[in-house]
């Protein structure tokens, strides 16, 4: 029986839109290796950078909050973003865990 | 993502059904899967797998396609018996994991809003309570009362409506008369083995709250073995 946590993340997406901000859903669609969220996590971003949730444990955020932001403005509806540990980024942006995630970034639209 | 689909979404979250969001990675489209329920053709050609999975209860990408899906399962509900101090604590670190909370104590100066803020509190005897509600393999059972008139009506209930979790507060003596108790009651060993007893995982501590935290950390650790 696989239990899921509380989903606050799109209540929280939902308060967002209502106050006529745009928003970007972040959610974790593949892991391999050891990735600390679960296939599923997910996390918003509105257009001001504000996010609320976690698709890494704190590893990747600030690159996913940049893109989310990117896809605000071009206008562009989704993207998919993989990240994964590579000598270059080790030590900037990525897994310190030795994962790899792929992530699914779409705006919230009517 | 629709605002619509979240808004459906969100809503159906608190209905307690289960049921699945697939979303297209191609062109982008989401909506929401249910048994039974017809299939737009970003996903009808795939139904099998999608239903396969979300028996599962799996999360990800289907094998072979480009379809995400993602599972709402209905949350645990939690039976506490005992409006106790422990079950302050209980609640308060139940809110925050993906439980439903009920609190059944038969004593009315017990079971009151002014101690159980914000939750569902049942004064009544907890067999006639039982009786009344849905109970099956979704739900867990805490009894905190150790007083065998209330608790073991209780016991009895959820043993037989195979509660997944059943644990009962007490020392490892009460826990052997209980024992003895359900054994004339009918019950067979492998049931009575089922039960939690002294419940919650050693923690060591003996605080309410650190026994709070040593049940809640059973149950956890139960959720994730099924």
């Amino acid at each position: 029986m696989k239990k899921q946590l509380k989903r606050t993340v799109l209540e929280q997406a939902n308060v967002w839109i209502e106050s006529n901000q745009k928003v970007v859903l972040a959610r974790v669609i593949h892991t391999w290796g050891s990735s600390p969220c679960p296939t599923g996590s997910s996390m918003i971003i509105n257009e001001k950078g504000d996010f609320f949730g976690s698709v890494s444990g704190g590893c990747v955020e600030s690159n996913v909050i940049a893109e989310c932001l990117e896809l605000i403005k071009n206008n562009n509806l989704f993207k998919q973003i993989k990240f994964k540990v590579s000598e270059e980024n080790a030590w900037d942006v990525g897994l310190a865990c030795g994962g790899e995630i792929k992530i699914f970034i779409e705006q919230i639209n009517s | 993502m629709k605002i619509q689909i979240l808004k459906e979404i969100i809503k159906k979250k608190s209905s307690k059904e289960n049921f699945a969001v697939l979303t297209n990675l191609i062109n982008g489209n989401s909506e929401i899967f249910e048994f039974g329920k017809f299939l737009s053709k970003d996903f009808e050609s795939s139904k099998k797998e999608i239903e396969n999975y979300h028996y599962l209860k799996k999360n990800g990408v289907i094998d072979g396609t480009q379809i995400f899906i993602q599972n709402y399962i209905k949350p645990i509900e939690v039976i506490i018996v005992g409006a106790v101090h422990i079950s302050q604590y209980l609640f308060d670190l139940f809110k925050n994991l993906d439980f439903e909370v009920k609190i059944i104590d038969p004593r009315k100066y017990f079971i009151t809003t002014e101690r159980f803020p914000n939750i569902e509190i049942i004064n009544g005897w907890p067999d006639e309570i039982l009786n009344k509600l849905q109970t099956n393999s979704n739900n867990a059972l805490i009894t905190l009362t150790h007083d065998p008139k209330i608790d073991d009506p209780a016991l009895r209930h959820a043993l037989k409506n195979k509660f997944f979790y059943i644990g009962a507060l007490g020392s490892k003596k009460t826990h052997i008369k209980r024992c003895e108790r359900l054994k004339e009651a009918g019950f067979n060993e492998e049931e009575i083995e089922s039960i939690h007893g002294p419940i919650g995982i050693k923690l060591g501590g003996k605080s309410a709250p650190e026994i709070a935290l040593s049940i809640v950390a059973q149950l956890v650790s139960e959720t994730h073995k099924l």
